[in-house]
């Protein structure tokens, strides 16, 4: 049992470290993107799937994250006080708006979220002579962690395969955690956690200040990717294609959104380089998905996966859907 | 001595009036009832005592610390806990989980998020003793919504025993048993040691009569009658309320 909890994740790891050998130049800064986007859409899909808080203005705390970079890094240089800037900055943010948005739920919170993440969008469009306005601006500062600039794709792929994989460890941790769990038991019953003597905002608010904290931190590193940052990355459509990777991906799940951030960006470069008319091909890919699978691409998988699988033991069944929902175990098979 | 004290106490909504005048008093290791046909404002009382429900007049006083007017989520600090008369659990979650939750809600560490929940042995053990208690460690990996009616039953007592409560409200607690259920439950509450104070509603007069140490009538939202089992049983008014009204399920 012990060896099957850990050869998935190993096997994994070893992927991601040996892809750039097999990959081209493209293929790494691809799977590059597939990893920052990965790190903001998990984010989401902690907020979405273990808290119930749908919102739909996330992107204002990465496109905040990916702005302090930029910003900042017209100042100053230094890798690391950007990068945790970017990440307290947003936490902050998070922190102050969910004071307000909490309170709210369902329909009134994914209103309120998309309001603010549009505020934000047009204070950055309007503030023309500081960001730049709609023509964005370029992020000048060099990724130095202290041995040398990082200025390979190869290079910058491997931090990033780092940042994913910690971020990743983190967030499992968490929904395992004592603090975890109780946001979980918030979203599958609200009154009787309150009965049993917590108090459901404090709650909602750390999860969703964290939240904001790795959607800024995935920002920032996505200032440091693309090299040019613009209000798009805070715009509600943004925000919107990371809930369609949410939920194409798997809810309630963490691989589930990582998931469907790489299918997404994947796809989405794989088609655009055939037709123009890429979005509408995408739609109805996820319309096709959401129909016939609920859980996503994720539980897609496992029912291919449990019919198609090497038959060793007669009656072994695997659950379809994770019931913890940390959604590890539907991975291991 | 009074551990829990409810002082004048009204409670309308929209101008219906659910709850006039009603004053309590519960003393420490009692097992107060409360009886009154459906409809007579019982568990808005309960609602009331426990902050769920904001009250118009009146306070309730716990271990003399005045609750009402603070949040729900403090009344377990202050060591009352309630159960639901409809089950109130976290059905999607296994047994164990539903317990975890209930013996962490109190707890310093339950605000930590950098070490799993599972590596916390006070919890754990906590968890077991109640499972074993309770007779579900067979059960502990269960879920929740699979599990008999009266098991679900059974753990909506246990969720609110995990906070080590000095006083326990119990809304009907054998509501929709089976007579060898209610039996059982009625069992496991006589067998409660007298370190928790029970306040519970009940609508079997069997049930009620065999814990009660104090019934309370409670009519048309207010205090009817208070009083010991015999002088509540020989009343004749009571049984006009009940049997003159019709309105009482017996089980």
């Amino acid at each position: 049992m012990r060896a099957n909890i850990w050869r998935t994740p190993t096997l994994f790891i070893a992927i991601l470290l040996l892809l750039p050998l097999i990959l081209t130049n493209y293929g790494v800064k691809l799977t590059s993107e597939v990893l920052i986007m990965a790190i903001f859409v998990m984010s989401l899909g902690l907020i979405i799937g273990f808290a119930g808080l749908v919102s739909l203005g996330h992107a204002a705390f990465f496109g905040l994250g990916a702005y302090v970079v930029a910003l900042l890094g017209t100042h100053l240089d230094n890798t690391y006080v950007l990068i945790i800037a970017a990440a307290v900055i947003s936490g902050i943010v998070a922190f102050v708006s969910g004071l307000l948005f909490i309170r709210s739920s369902g329909a009134y919170f994914l209103m309120i979220t998309l309001a603010f993440g549009q505020m934000l969008f047009a204070i950055f469009y309007k503030m023309e002579s500081v960001t730049g306005g709609a023509d964005g601006m370029a992020v000048s500062a060099s990724l130095n962690l202290g041995f040398g600039a990082i200025e390979s794709r190869v290079g910058f792929y491997y931090l990033v395969t780092i940042a994913f994989l910690v971020s990743y460890y983190l967030l499992r941790v968490f929904i395992s955690s004592p603090l975890g769990k109780g946001v979980r038991g918030i979203k599958e019953n609200e009154s009787r956690m309150t009965a049993l003597g917590y108090n459901i905002r404090h709650y909602k608010l750390i999860v969703y200040s964290l939240s904001g904290m790795l959607a800024g931190f995935a920002g920032a590193l996505y200032a440091y990717f693309n090299q040019y940052v613009s209000p798009d990355l805070l715009h509600w459509m943004f925000s919107g294609q990371a809930l369609i990777m949410v939920i194409v991906g798997g809810v309630g799940t963490l691989v589930g959104p990582a998931i469907g951030a790489g299918f997404f960006v994947i796809l989405q470069s794989y088609i655009s380089s055939y037709t123009d008319r890429w979005p509408m091909i995408m739609g109805v890919i996820f319309v096709a998905i959401v129909l016939y699978g609920r859980g996503g691409i994720l539980q897609i998988a496992m029912l291919l996966w449990n019919k198609l699988r090497p038959k060793r033991h007669k009656e072994e069944e695997t659950p379809i859907l994770p019931k913890e929902g940390n959604g590890f175990e539907s991975v291991k098979g | 001595m009074s551990l829990l004290k409810v002082e004048h106490l009204s409670k309308s909504f929209k101008g219906l009036q659910v709850l006039r005048d009603v004053s309590l008093e519960v003393r420490e290791g009692e097992r107060h009832v409360i009886i009154g046909p459906n409809g007579a404002g019982k568990t808005t009382l309960f609602n009331c005592m426990t902050g769920t429900l904001p009250i118009n007049e009146g306070k309730v006083v716990v271990n003399g610390q005045q609750i009402s007017g603070l949040p729900a989520y403090t009344a377990v600090r202050m060591g009352m806990s309630r159960t639901f008369q409809k089950n109130n659990l976290f059905g999607e979650l296994s047994v164990e989980e539903n317990i975890h939750l209930a013996v962490t809600a109190c707890k310093p560490y339950r605000f930590h998020f950098l070490k799993p929940a599972s590596k916390y042995a006070e919890m754990l053990a906590e968890t077991q003793e109640l499972l074993a208690q309770w007779g579900l460690w067979e059960r502990r990996s269960r879920i929740v919504s699979e599990l008999s009616y009266g098991e679900q039953r059974l753990l909506e007592v246990i969720l609110a025993l995990a906070s080590k409560p000095n006083i326990l409200l119990l809304d009907e607690p054998t509501s929709g048993m089976s007579p060898a259920e209610t039996v059982q439950t009625t069992m496991l509450i006589q067998s409660m040691p007298r370190s928790i104070t029970l306040l519970v509603i009940e609508h079997d007069m069997e049930v009620v009569f065999s814990i009660a140490d104090r019934i309370t009538v409670l009519h048309h939202g207010e205090v009817f009658l208070s009083g010991s089992p015999d002088e509540i049983s020989g009343d004749a008014r009571v049984k006009e309320i009940y049997f003159g009204g019709g309105t009482l399920k017996h089980a």
